[in-house]
C-alpha cells in the first residue's frame, strides 16, 4: 500500500453500542476501534446478531453510538446535529441495503440522481455522470423504468449506482448480495471490486458469504461485540 | 387458528392510534348517517306538524253545508278516537297603521287537548278560562309588545271588543299556521257571544282509532251522515303534505348520501392499508398451513368486530347528538313550534347496516385479494401495490363522467329522480376512477412550478405525487369531502332562501294590500323617494278561464315591471318578449300561471273565455309563468281589468324606493283607519324568519359534523400513510434527506394533495348541485344562486386539514431511525 494513500478513510475510537430493551440493557457493541484506509475494500463479517449491521450504521452515521466517535476527514460525525449529518450522508457517503431500498414510484435515473437532487443539484448539469454511473452498472438501456419493472440484481445495480453518483467517500454496503442467488451476487460482487479498483472506491461491507468476503482486501470480524 | 386471533389482538393493542382512528370513523359514519336520517324524519314529521296546523293528531272534519253542527250530529263510530267540536270567526288588531288578521277559535278544551293540546309559555296548563279571556301565540304578542294581563282590543265585524291575555302560549299546536296573521284562542262560550253564534260547533275534527285509518273514517263518516247535509273531508293532503315535508328536508337526506359515501370511502381505504400492512403475517401463516379460507375468516371476524363497536357505540352516542341538536333547536324556539325527536327504526337499522356491512366488504375485498396472492411472493415481499392509471378505467372513468353530467337533462318524470341519483353516484365514481390520471397529469405541471419556487425538494415532492396511491387515495377522500361540503352548503343555502325569502329576486321592496283609489296611487308616486310604484288590479276567487275557477286575477298597464318586481319565470324565455308584444298591442291578451295551465287544460295561442258570472270576453293566452312572490294565477292588461270586469280601486300596489321604510310609514299614514295589510319587504322576511331559522340551525350543526367526519377521515388517511411511507421516508433519509427537507416536501406534499383536491372537488359538486337542481328544478320557481366564496372556502379548508395532517407525520419521522425501518423487512 502506497504512502499518499495510507490516510485513514475513516476511523472508529472505542464505539460502544447499548440497546435498551424494556429494563434490560444490552450492550451490542464493547469497544470497538477501527481505521479503514482509502482505497481500501473491507469485508465486515461475524454470526447473526454479532453486531455487524449495528457497526456499519453507526460508521455510516445512521445510527449514533452510545459512547465512542467516528472520525471522517478529521471530523467526529457521531455528534453532529441533523442537518450537518444528512448533508454528509448526500455528499460523503453511500449506502446499499440488502434490500436494495428503491424509491417505487420514481424511474430508475430519478432513483440514481436522488441524493444530488436532495442536493440542490440540477439534473441536467449531471447528465454525463448519469450516463457514466448507468455504463459502470450495466444499465444504460433502462433508466426510464420503475423499480418494479427490474429483477432483483438489476435494482440491486440501481442502489449501488444510487450511492456512487455522489462519488463519496466511503461506500457502506450491508449484506448487498444477501437478497440474491449465487449468480447474481456474484456480478454484484465483481461489479463491487471494479468499482473499488478502477476507481478507488473505499468500501466497507456487511456480508456472510466468505465468497463475497474473497474480493475485498482486508476482511474483519465481528465476535461477540469485539473485534477479532 | 387461536395463534392468528392472538396476533391480531396484539396487533389491535399495539397499533392503539390506527385502531382508535379507525374505530372513531366507522363510528362517526354511523352515528352521522343515524343523526342526519333521523333529523330528517324529525324534521319531515315537524314540518307535518306545521302543515296539519291546528288539527293536530285529527285528520277528518266534518262541516254542515249550511249553518252549525252538534255533537249529537256525528254518529258514535268505535272508529272515532277524538271528537273535537270547534268555532272558528276572524277579526282585525291594529295598532300603529299595522293591521293583522286574528283568526278567533274556540273549542271544547278537554277534547282539544286530546287532538292537540296548547303549550304554554312557562308550562302552565289552560284553568279557569272564562269570559272575555283570550289566549295569543308568543310570536304574535312578542311582536306587539303584549304582556299577560294586558288589555288587547280586536275588531270583530267592525266592532271593537277588549280582551284580557289569559295566557301566552308557544306559536304551536292550534297557533301554528302557514299563511299571515295569528290564532288567538277564546273560551268556546265567549267566542259564540261575539260571534253571535247560536248553532252548536262550526267543525267538528276527529281523530282516527289507533286500529283504523282516515280513509276508512272517512267513509264510515260518509256513510252514515246525509250527504246533502254534511262534508266530511281530510283536513289536510297528506300526500301533498308529505312531498312539501320531504323537498324542505332535502339537505339532510343529501347529509346523509354524502355521508354514506364517506364512510365507504374511509372505511375502505382503512381496511386495505390494515391488510398491506399484515400481508406478510398473511403470507407467514399460510406458509405454515393455514388455509385461504382460515386466514380470510379471521381478517373478516376483526372486520365485523370493528363494524359492530362502531354501530353499537356510534348510534346511541346519536341519540344524544340527535336530542342535543333538535333541543337546541327548541331552545331558540322556546316561542315556537316543538320539534318531535323521531328516532327512526329503519335509520338505526340501516346505519348499524352500514357500519356492518360496510367494513365486512371493505375487508372483503383486499383481503380475498391478498389471499389468493401467491404466497411466495408474500413471503418474499414482492408484493406491492401498482397504481399506474390503465387507459381503459380512465376511459370508463371519462365516459361515466359525461354519462353523468348529462343524464339528468335528458330525463323527466320519475326517471329523472333516478337519472339524478344515478348521476350522483355516478359524478363521484368517475371522478375516483379519473383522479390517478388528474394527479398525474397535475403533478406533472406542478414539478415545473415548484423546481421554480421551491427547489429540487419541490420538484421531488412533485415528482413523487406520480402513480403515488396514498396520493390519490387522499385526494380522492378530500375530493369527496370538501364536494360534500360544498353541495350542503349550497342546498341548504337555499332551503334557507327557499322557504323564508318568497320575494327573493323579485325587485319590490314593499306592498301594500287593501282598497286604493287612483288618488291614492298617484299620492305614493309622488312621497319622497319613491321610485317605481305598481298599482295592480285585484279580483279574487271571481273570474273563471272557460269554466275553471282563476283564485286571483290581477291587472297590470305596466307588464315589464310586473315582471321584475314580482320575479316572474316565463316557462320559455321567449314568452316574455311575446307577452310584452300582446299586452302593448292592446289586444285582450292574459298571461296565466303554470299550475292554472295545467287545471284548466290550456295552451299558449289558445283563445279562452275570462267571465265573471255576468260577462266574458276572449282572451288569447298569449304566456305562463311561475313566480312565488305574487299568487296571481292569471293577469290582463289593466284597461280590460276596468271595462270587462268593472275594476275602480286597486287592490294591491307594490314599489320600489330608496328608503321603502319611509314610504310604508307613509301609506300607514295614507290608509289612516281603512283596513290594509302593508309590509316592506324586509319586514315580512323578517316574520318568515322568525319562523323557519330553528329549522335550519340544525343544518348548519350537520355541516359540522360532515366536516368534522372529514377530519377524521383525512386524519386517519394520512396516518396510515405515514405506516406505509415509513419505509420511503426511512429510503430518503438514509441518502441525506434531513429532516427540515422532509418537513418542506411533506407540506408541499400535503398542500398539492389539497389543492389538486379541491379544485376537482370545487368542479364536481358544481356539477352536483347542477344535477340536483335539475332534478329539484321543476317544483320550485327557483334558480340557486352559486356563491364563489363557498367554493372557496371551503376549497381553503380542505387545504388546511391537509396541511394540518402533514404535522403528525412531520413529527413521527423526525423520531424515525431509519436503521430500523430499513432493517424491518
Ligand atoms: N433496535 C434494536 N433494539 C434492540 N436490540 C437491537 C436493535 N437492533 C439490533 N439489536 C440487537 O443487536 C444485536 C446485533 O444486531 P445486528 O443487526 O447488528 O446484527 P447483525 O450482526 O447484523 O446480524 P445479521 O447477520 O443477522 O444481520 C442483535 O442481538 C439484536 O438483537
Ligand atoms: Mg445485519
Amino acid at each position: 500500500m502506497n504512502i499518499l494513500t495510507e490516510e485513514a478513510a475513516i476511523e472508529g475510537k472505542n464505539i460502544i453500542k447499548d440497546f435498551q430493551l424494556g429494563d434490560t440493557k444490552t450492550r451490542v457493541l464493547k469497544n470497538i476501534s477501527l481505521k479503514v484506509i482509502q482505497g481500501e475494500f473491507v469485508s465486515i463479517m461475524g454470526q447473526s446478531g454479532s453486531g455487524k449491521s449495528t457497526l456499519l450504521y453507526i460508521l455510516g452515521g445512521l445510527d449514533v453510538p452510545t459512547s465512542g466517535s467516528v472520525f471522517m476527514n478529521g471530523m467526529d460525525i457521531s455528534k453532529l446535529d441533523d442537518e450537518k449529518m444528512s448533508r454528509i450522508r448526500r455528499q460523503n457517503i453511500g449506502f446499499v441495503f440488502q434490500f436494495y431500498n428503491l424509491i417505487p414510484n420514481l424511474n430508475v435515473a430519478e432513483n440514481i440522481m436522488l441524493p444530488l437532487l436532495l442536493d440542490g443539484k440540477k439534473m441536467r448539469d449531471y447528465k454525463k455522470p448519469l450516463k457514466d454511473i448507468l455504463e459502470v452498472v450495466g444499465l444504460s438501456d433502462k433508466q426510464g423504468h420503475t423499480p418494479r419493472e427490474l429483477s432483483g440484481g438489476q435494482q440491486q445495480r440501481v442502489a449501488i449506482a444510487r450511492a456512487l453518483i455522489g462519488n463519496p467517500e466511503i461506500l457502506f454496503a450491508d449484506e448487498p448480495t444477501g437478497n440474491l442467488d449465487s449468480h447474481t451476487g456474484a456480478e454484484i460482487m465483481s461489479l463491487l471490486q471494479r468499482i473499488n479498483k478502477e476507481r478507488g472506491q473505499t468500501i466497507i461491507m456487511v456480508t456472510h458469504s466468505p465468497e463475497a468476503a474473497k474480493s475485498s482486501n482486508r476482511v474483519i470480524t465481528v465476535s461477540d461485540g469485539l473485534l477479532q | 387458528m387461536k395463534i392468528i386471533l392472538k396476533y391480531i389482538l396484539t396487533n389491535v393493542k399495539e397499533r392503539k392510534a390506527r385502531t382508535f382512528v379507525m374505530l372513531l370513523s366507522i363510528l362517526l359514519s354511523a352515528m352521522l348517517l343515524f343523526v342526519s336520517f333521523s333529523i330528517g324524519v324529525s324534521y319531515e314529521s315537524a314540518q307535518r306538524k306545521m302543515a296539519r296546523g291546528m288539527a293536530g293528531s285529527a285528520t277528518v272534519s266534518v262541516q254542515s253545508v249550511e249553518g252549525g253542527i252538534y255533537a249529537d250530529d256525528i254518529p258514535a263510530l268505535p272508529d272515532i278516537q277524538t271528537k273535537a267540536g270547534i268555532v272558528e270567526g276572524t277579526s282585525l288588531y291594529h295598532e300603529n297603521g299595522y293591521y293583522e288578521t286574528v283568526d278567533l277559535l274556540a273549542a271544547d278544551m278537554e277534547a282539544l287537548n286530546q287532538i292537540n293540546k296548547p303549550r304554554l309559555i312557562g308550562d302552565g296548563e289552560v284553568t279557569a278560562f272564562s269570559g272575555n279571556q283570550i289566549i295569543l301565540p308568543d310570536r304574535f304578542t312578542s311582536k306587539y309588545g303584549i304582556e299577560k294581563g294586558d288589555t288587547v282590543t280586536l275588531q270583530i265585524n267592525g266592532t271593537p271588543v277588549d280582551f284580557e291575555v289569559a295566557e301566552i302560549a308557544a306559536y304551536d299546536t292550534v297557533f301554528l299556521r302557514h299563511t299571515r296573521g295569528a290564532t288567538a284562542l277564546l273560551p268556546l262560550e265567549t267566542i259564540k257571544e261575539v260571534l253571535g253564534w247560536e248553532d252548536g260547533y262550526s267543525e267538528f275534527l276527529i281523530e282516527p282509532a289507533p286500529n283504523s285509518t282516515t280513509g276508512n273514517l272517512i267513509s264510515e263518516l260518509k256513510n252514515a251522515l246525509d250527504n246533502g247535509r254534511y262534508r266530511v273531508s281530510e283536513v289536510v293532503n297528506e300526500a301533498q303534505i308529505a312531498a312539501d315535508a320531504r323537498q324542505k328536508s332535502m339537505p339532510f337526506f343529501l347529509i346523509s348520501f354524502f355521508s354514506l359515501t364517506m364512510s365507504i370511502f374511509i372505511i375502505y381505504s382503512s381496511y386495505k392499508v390494515i391488510t398491506l400492512d399484515r400481508l406478510p403475517i398473511i403470507g407467514t401463516f399460510r406458509s405454515i398451513g393455514a388455509t385461504e379460507k382460515t386466514v380470510t375468516r379471521i381478517l373478516l371476524l376483526e372486520s365485523l368486530f370493528y363494524g359492530c363497536t362502531g354501530g353499537v357505540i356510534g348510534i346511541p352516542v346519536g341519540v344524544i347528538v340527535l336530542k342535543g341538536i333538535l333541543q337546541g333547536m327548541g331552545k331558540s324556539l322556546s316561542q315556537g313550534i316543538e320539534i318531535p325527536v323521531v328516532i327512526s327504526v329503519p335509520g338505526v337499522i340501516l346505519s348499524f347496516a352500514v357500519a356492518v356491512i360496510v367494513s365486512l366488504c371493505s375487508a372483503w375485498l383486499p383481503v380475498r385479494r391478498a389471499s389468493r396472492l401467491p404466497i411466495k411472493d408474500i413471503v418474499l415481499g414482492r408484493v406491492e401495490e401498482k397504481h399506474i392509471p390503465r387507459p381503459l378505467i380512465v376511459g370508463i372513468g371519462i365516459v361515466l363522467f359525461i354519462v353523468s353530467a348529462l343524464l339528468p337533462h335528458f330525463a323527466s318524470g320519475t326517471m329523472l329522480y333516478l337519472a339524478g341519483g344515478f348521476s350522483l353516484l355516478g359524478l363521484i365514481a368517475a371522478t375516483i376512477l379519473v383522479i390517478p390520471v388528474f394527479t398525474n397529469i397535475a403533478s406533472a405541471g406542478l414539478e415545473r412550478f415548484y423546481g421554480a419556487v421551491a427547489g429540487n425538494e419541490g420538484r421531488i415532492a412533485a415528482r413523487n405525487m406520480k402513480d403515488n396511491k396514498n396520493v390519490t387515495q387522499n385526494i380522492t377522500l378530500l375530493f369527496i369531502s370538501i364536494s360534500a361540503i360544498i353541495a350542503i352548503r349550497v342546498v341548504g343555502n337555499f332551503v334557507t332562501t327557499y322557504i323564508s325569502d318568497v320575494f327573493h329576486g323579485a325587485e319590490l321592496q314593499g306592498f301594500a294590500d287593501g282598497h286604493m283609489k287612483p288618488e291614492f296611487v298617484e299620492q305614493v308616486k309622488e312621497m319622497d323617494g319613491a321610485e317605481k310604484v305598481l298599482p295592480l288590479y285585484v279580483f279574487k276567487n271571481n273570474v273563471q278561464g272557460n269554466s275553471e275557477p282563476v283564485s286571483r286575477l290581477e291587472g297590470t298597464d305596466n307588464l315589464e315591471w310586473y315582471n321584475s318586481m314580482f320575479a316572474l319565470h316565463y316557462t320559455d324565455s321567449s314568452m316574455s318578449e311575446q307577452a310584452a308584444l300582446a299586452f302593448a298591442s292592446g289586444e285582450r291578451a292574459v298571461i296565466i300561471n303554470e299550475d292554472c295551465m295545467k287545471r284548466g287544460g290550456f295552451s299558449i295561442g289558445d283563445t279562452i273565455t275570462l267571465s265573471n258570472g255576468t260577462s266574458g270576453n276572449f282572451y288569447v293566452v298569449a304566456g305562463s309563468f311561475k313566480s312565488r312572490a305574487t299568487d296571481a294565477e292569471a293577469i290582463i292588461p289593466s284597461m280590460y281589468a276596468v271595462s270587462d270586469f268593472g275594476a275602480s280601486d286597486y287592490g294591491l300596489l307594490a314599489y320600489t324606493a330608496a328608503d321603502p321604510d319611509a314610504i310604508m310609514v307613509q301609506i300607514r299614514a295614507l290608509f289612516g283607519e281603512t283596513s290594509n295589510w302593508s309590509r316592506t319587504v324586509e319586514e315580512f322576511n323578517n316574520d318568515a324568519l322568525a319562523t323557519v331559522g330553528a329549522f335550519l340551525q340544525p343544518m348548519h350543526s350537520m355541516t359540522c359534523f360532515i366536516l368534522l367526519l372529514a377530519a377524521v377521515g383525512v386524519i386517519n388517511n394520512l396516518l396510515i400513510n405515514y405506516i406505509q411511507k415509513r419505509r420511503t421516508i426511512a429510503m430518503y433519509k438514509s441518502i441525506g434527506l434531513s429532516n427540515r427537507q422532509n418537513r418542506k416536501m411533506t407540506l408541499i406534499e400535503g398542500f398539492s394533495s389539497g389543492l389538486i383536491g379541491a379544485v376537482i372537488a370545487i368542479v364536481v359538486s358544481y356539477m352536483e348541485i347542477q344535477t340536483i337542481f335539475l332534478v329539484a328544478g321543476p317544483k320550485i320557481s327557483m334558480t340557486p344562486e352559486l356563491d364563489i366564496w363557498t367554493f372557496l372556502v371551503a376549497g381553503t379548508l380542505g387545504i388546511i386539514v391537509t396541511l394540518l395532517g402533514s404535522i403528525v407525520p412531520i413529527f413521527k419521522s423526525r423520531k424515525m431511525k431509519p436503521v430500523e425501518e430499513i432493517k424491518f423487512e
